[in-house]
């Protein structure tokens, strides 16, 4: 397929606000997580939990937006130059040719829950203040973001759970080559909220101690959130930068919540996007994973890894630096992905101590400097919802 | 954008128990007589997972199944596009929150997911086919169109287009008034073979149409995925025609349509 280049992206987490801090925890496995302290959340596990998103405050145009969905939107396109990056974008190209094509997965519930413990006592009303269109519906986060930067082309949330901001840079791919627009903010944003943790609590998937992806005694996730962008052009003499060269997307078609046995979906998608990059397995440096540390999910992805990339793959699992950031894992992935090419380093697997003889991978704890060409990322969501990207070192 | 071929429509909503037997109410030589609506279990399911799907999936898949009636199911992509997601979900988990000690079900919990419909979609028809849910507020029809257009256009083949959205519960009613459910389907793929042609341009800020008849535009303005309906209504007088939806952001989505 025709590379689309990434001229200006940033990403804010738990490891970090800003890519250079990312960039930095990323290299040396810094873990972001920590016990859970959420006023509302009353569960024994770690999360990964950004500071200051309390802190920002949504005012004018944008305060119907008030959410922590938003807020830590906010707080990431405040960094990195990113907003001056779109406003340079919407003026050379036009505010309607650029696209806002974001993922999230529960959007701005969190007012949605607070609204409920604020409900009339008497006749169940939630409060006057509350602002469904602006903060829990779905597309809240890319109004937001269009609102904020005045944009008017092509909009729209993808939200198909850990997934999501993933399959975006498809969309923006799609978008650009069907004429709709010239330039498109890509990414997404997931905010820890009562829902997700009492959720994943409650099918027994969330581990009561830092997550380990990839780790023998690996015990499930920890939940995190984060918000990364990202502005994707034409390459041209004024558009450079690292490369989106290739995308995958498939359907398990095996169950809602449970990946399949053999990752049969997840290689066909990483095998899809081998074929648009035109590269073989052995070109790719290494494998940024979904690896959620949940037992079943790990073990699926690397015989997905092993079938369409052969024995014993360079894989890492970052998700001890951040958590699972759900809806925002694909952005998180590909942030880091730019960050290992521009740095020069395949990451360490952050949190594994042993790794699980049953996974047929070469998955390391320590960073290992040398200069890094292409990296597929991964992004596998409930629903068997499957995406993969290949990002390329800029020629 | 390219044109593409509308090859087949799944519809149901109050009064509108599918496309082939809405025809004449679309085409305005018969009236929308009541409200009723039955959304039939999901045929296509095995037993085990039927029995945990929701109004949601029912009311997506019912749709989609009627779209895709004598076609091969196990191949096309999918594009689920719903304003709101699953209401109900979200109403017995948020209210489950407020509990000292909250219990979320975890079949619940899954199928809150905004991909629900997508997921079942998949599993029902054992396809491997890419499948993505997204959401365009109040414009999202317009926004699933330019989707499934766009995948029809860069990746070929057909591309299964759900458009839905269930009433509000009661908590929610007076902040997000949608008194019924409503969905439509699209099968979309080439021009060759299909009964219409869609030319789709995104536009300018300009006024979307109105339905015919007082009745099927109050249906219109009550459901985020019954702002379908004009288009409907220009499929079902069998003419060609122009239609205007409204896109996000204040754009809007032309569509010229042709027999």
């Amino acid at each position: 397929m025709d590379p689309l280049v990434i001229t200006a992206h940033t990403l804010t987490s738990a490891a970090g606000t800003g890519i250079a801090a990312n960039a930095e925890a990323l290299r040396n496995g810094t873990s972001g997580l920590r016990a859970c302290d959420l006023e509302s959340v009353n569960l024994d596990t770690y999360v990964g939990r950004v500071p200051g998103v309390e802190a920002i405050a949504l005012e004018g145009a944008l305060a119907p937006f008030q959410c922590r969905n938003n807020q830590l939107a906010e707080l990431g396109l405040r960094q990195d130059g990113f907003a001056e990056a779109v406003a340079a974008a919407a003026d050379r190209y036009g505010a309607d040719r650029v696209a806002v094509l974001l993922g999230t997965s529960t959007s701005g519930i969190a007012a949605t829950e607070a609204a409920y413990h604020r409900r009339d006592p008497q006749t169940g009303a939630l409060p006057p203040d509350y602002d469904y269109q602006h903060t829990q519906n779905m597309f809240s986060l890319a109004d937001f973001v269009a609102t904020r930067f005045g944009l008017s082309g092509p909009a729209m949330v993808v939200s198909t759970a850990c997934s999501s901001s993933a399959k975006v840079f498809a969309d923006a791919r799609r978008y650009i080559a069907a004429g709709l627009c010239d330039a498109a903010v890509v990414g997404g944003v997931d905010s820890l909220c009562g829902m997700t943790l009492y959720g994943f609590n409650a099918l027994q998937l969330v581990a009561a101690q830092p997550c380990t992806p990839l780790d023998r005694d690996r015990a499930g996730i920890s939940i995190g959130e984060a918000a990364g962008f990202f502005l994707l052009e034409r390459p041209s003499a004024d558009a450079r930068g690292p490369l989106l060269t290739g995308y995958g997307e498939s359907s398990d078609a095996h169950h809602m919540s449970a990946p399949h046995p053999e990752g049969l979906g997840a290689a066909a998608a990483l095998q899809q996007t081998l074929e648009r990059a035109g590269r073989r397995g052995g070109e790719i440096d290494y494998v940024l994973m979904h690896a959620t540390a949940t037992p079943a999910n790990d073990g699926s992805e690397a015989r997905a890894l092993v079938r369409s990339l052969g024995p014993t793959p360079r894989a890492v699992g970052s998700k001890g630096l951040t958590g699972h950031t759900l809806g925002a894992a694909g952005a998180v992935g590909v942030a880091q992905a730019l960050a290992s090419l521009a740095g020069g380093f395949v990451p360490p697997t952050a949190g594994l101590h042993t790794l699980d003889p049953e996974l047929d991978l070469d998955a390391r704890a320590e960073a290992e400097p040398r200069p890094v060409q292409r990296v597929l990322v991964n992004a596998f969501g409930f629903g068997g919802n499957n995406c993969s990207l290949l990002l390329e070192a800029p020629q | 954008m390219n044109t593409i071929g509308l090859h087949a429509v799944g519809l149901l909503g109050p009064g509108l128990g599918d496309f082939e037997t809405a025809r004449a109410i679309l085409a305005g030589t018969a009236p929308l007589a009541g409200d009723a609506i039955n959304i039939p279990p999901v045929r296509l399911l095995p037993a085990n997972e039927r029995r945990r799907t929701t109004t949601t999936i029912r009311l997506a898949l019912k749709v989609a199944e009627e779209a895709t009636t004598d076609s091969d199911r196990s191949q096309l992509r999918s594009v689920f596009a719903s304003s709101s997601g699953d209401m109900d979900i979200i109403d017995r988990i948020c209210d489950a929150l407020t509990q000292p000690e909250p219990v979320v079900s975890p079949v619940q919990f899954h199928n809150s997911v905004h991909n629900a419909a997508a997921g079942n979609w998949s599993i029902a028809t054992r396809n491997p086919a890419p499948a993505t849910a997204v959401s365009g507020y109040n414009a999202t029809v317009a926004a699933g169109l330019l989707e499934a257009a766009t995948l029809q256009q860069c990746e070929g083949g057909e591309v299964l287009l759900t458009c839905y959205d269930v009433p509000s519960m009661d908590t929610f009613i007076r902040v997000r008034p949608i008194p019924h459910a409503f969905a439509v389907a699209l099968r979309l793929g080439p021009v060759e073979g299909a009964p219409w042609r869609l030319q789709m341009d995104l536009g300018g800020a300009a006024v979307a149409d109105r339905c015919a008849t007082d009745e099927l535009e109050a249906l219109r303005a009550s459901n985020p995925a019954a702002r379908a309906l004009p288009l409907l209504e220009q499929l079902a007088r069998g003419t060609a025609g122009h239609v205007t939806l409204d896109a996000p952001l204040g754009r809007s989505l032309s569509i010229r349509i042709e027999p």
